[in-house]
């Protein structure tokens, strides 16, 4: 009896060690696949999923925080998958935040990881849709590199030739390298370029010296620039410019006026400029008026030896030579 | 006459005729078990019993086979997986082969041996020296006794059995992975209930199931059914034996499959 009960022990102890087991990887596989914490459901659409599971993990900065719930069809040809996302990270994924699919490792299974979201956009709710994108695909970068491949080979042969032309002396880098009068005028225009480098150097500190002069207070063009009375007193000086100007213009009119007058014979002047018979008669005047004169000297030097005017005459001539000495 | 002419004719072929009127046999066999172990008196004690004989006694050799399947299967996966660098993937390989697939078949065979022989044999020299028909006379159920009993302990122990050896192979895989790969305990089981699924797990123990009523029922059977005298004891260990374990690899690969639809469902 007491061999039976202590059997029914043992059975017992067995049963319960291996129930045991069983519920201690039952919890374990629960809690490492979040099957029982509280959990909100997200979405996302994609053109091609890649083979990517129900039951497959979902990523948030690289930490695991949920698994792909279901996977359905979804408008023409799109997938639509439900995700599983702890509630406890919830606060972390914004609503701009965006889902893409990557793999766990180079050759594991297929994930979808969760990334970006600004502090801008709320956290997550239940039922979301996050934006997706598509990552990249192998055959297209494949592709990609074919066509890099084709291009490199057309480059490789561009550059074939054009290092033999180089080397064959041809244009004028090839010349360059390989005449050596050229490459001296080369280099002579390179040291000229040189030079003309250092002059406009000078040049530039000159006027950088002269620009700091002109700023100098106290100087012409910056009492110009700077000095708001001698503004005022430069627009008063050109308004008495303009005004000056006017009157000059006044002036200009009434000369070319009285020139006008001139060039007309009526008036006496005119007449003086423009009649040549009057012009004759002056002159004969003028002549005879010279000849008149003429006369009348030699009148007046006969007086002189004449009584009653000789003996005043000799008086004035003792008075000057009395002075003189 | 002619009636027991027609009785001795057979209706395809001998050999044909006899394997139909097995199955037919069986299935009732079968019927008869899931009419009686629902029905009292229910022989407790003696479950209580088998249980200790077919899954307490079995431990020592479950146990030590388990470890060394564990370790056996980790050394043996190693060069393959450090040929494109993934020795890491090892505690994820040896799970979902030791949880799926290895675990429950390793241990069922093993019982198959040990158990369904020892079945046949008791039960089938039961049989030939007439106790169970002496059981019947002293009024005592001998199918609810000796077979219900046995079945359920088999049906019971074989899946405790296998969580056993699925614990103690990927101890053995541990004890490995941690000498080559310097692997912690924590990481490797974490990769280990990284790759397997529920349904893994409940499969598993469903599978068990399976397997423990097949050894259970098959033994019993035989054992019900030998003749012959001892020659017919030693045929029914010996066919217990074989027919459990074949019938084994039939329900793992329809189990298989089933999970399988499931899995992709």
């Amino acid at each position: 009896m007491r061999g039976e009960n202590k059997r029914s022990v043992i059975v017992g102890i067995f049963v319960f060690l291996g129930i045991a087991i069983l519920v201690a990887g039952v919890m374990t596989l629960g809690g490492q696949q979040k099957k029982f914490v509280k959990a909100i459901q997200l979405k996302a659409v994609f053109d091609d999923i890649g083979g990517l599971q129900p039951g497959n993990n979902v990523w948030f900065s690289g930490v695991k925080i949920g698994t792909v719930r279901k996977i359905n069809f979804y408008g023409d040809s799109q997938v639509e998958i439900e995700m599983n996302v702890e509630e406890e990270v919830v606060e972390f994924i914004r609503k701009d935040s965006k889902a893409t699919l990557s793999s766990d490792g180079l050759i594991g299974n297929k994930i979808i990881v969760i990334y970006g979201g600004t502090t801008l956009a709320p956290p997550v709710e239940d039922g979301d849709r996050l934006e997706s994108v598509m990552p990249l695909d192998t055959d297209a970068m494949m592709e990609t590199l074919q066509e890099n491949n084709k291009n490199l080979v057309e480059i490789t042969n561009d550059l074939k030739v054009l290092t033999g032309k180089l080397a064959a002396g041809e244009g004028i880098v090839g010349a360059v390298m390989t005449d050596s009068l050229l490459a001296e005028n080369f280099r002579s225009i390179i040291s000229n370029l040189n030079r003309a480098s250092i002059n406009s150097n000078q040049m530039l500190t000159d006027l950088n010296r002269f620009t700091t002069k002109l700023n100098t207070e106290g100087n012409l063009f910056n009492d110009l620039v700077t000095d708001t009375t001698m503004a005022s007193e430069l627009k008063a000086t050109i308004t008495s410019f303009r005004s000056s100007a006017s009157n000059t213009e006044e002036l200009t009119a009434k000369l070319s006026e009285i020139s006008a007058k001139l060039d007309d014979p009526d008036n006496s002047l005119g007449m003086l400029l423009n009649d040549p018979e009057f012009a004759e008669m002056l002159k004969s005047t003028m002549e005879n008026t010279d000849s008149a004169t003429y006369n009348l000297n030699r009148g007046l030097e006969a007086l002189e030896y004449t009584w009653p005017f000789r003996k005043g005459f000799k008086r004035k001539a003792k008075a000057e030579e009395k002075e003189g000495n | 006459m002619a009636e027991e002419s027609d009785d001795r004719k057979p209706v395809l072929s001998k050999k044909i005729d006899k394997f139909f009127t097995g199955l037919a046999d069986a299935w009732n066999f079968v019927r008869r078990f899931w009419k009686e172990v629902f029905l009292p008196p229910y022989e407790f004690k003696e479950v209580i019993h088998q249980c200790y004989r077919i899954g307490v006694e079995s431990l020592p050799l479950i146990s030590l086979t388990g470890f060394i399947v564990g370790i056996v299967f980790t050394n043996q996966s190693r060069p393959s997986l450090s040929e494109f660098g993934a020795t890491s993937w090892l505690p994820s390989l040896i799970s979902i082969a030791v949880v799926r697939a290895m675990g429950p078949l390793v241990t069922a065979l093993i019982a198959a041996g040990k158990v369904g022989s020892s079945i046949g044999a008791e039960i089938g020299s039961m049989k030939v020296t007439e106790q169970i028909d002496a059981m019947e006379v002293s009024a005592t159920n001998p199918f609810k006794f000796l077979v219900v009993s046995r079945v359920l302990a088999t049906t019971f122990m074989i899946p405790i059995l296998v969580l056993y050896t699925d614990f103690v192979a990927l101890i053995g895989s541990f004890l490995n992975v941690n000498s080559n790969e310097l692997v912690s305990l924590s990481t490797f089981f974490f990769q280990v209930f990284e790759s397997i699924s529920f349904l893994d797990i409940w499969s598993s123990v469903l599978k068990s199931l399976l397997f423990g009523f097949t050894i259970g029922i098959v033994g019993c059977y035989k054992g019900y059914n030998s003749s012959k005298g001892t020659e017919g004891v030693g045929r029914a260990a010996n066919s217990a034996v074989v027919i459990s374990m074949f019938l084994i690899f039939i329900e793992e690969l329809l189990v298989l499959q089933i999970v399988n639809a499931i899995r992709t469902f």
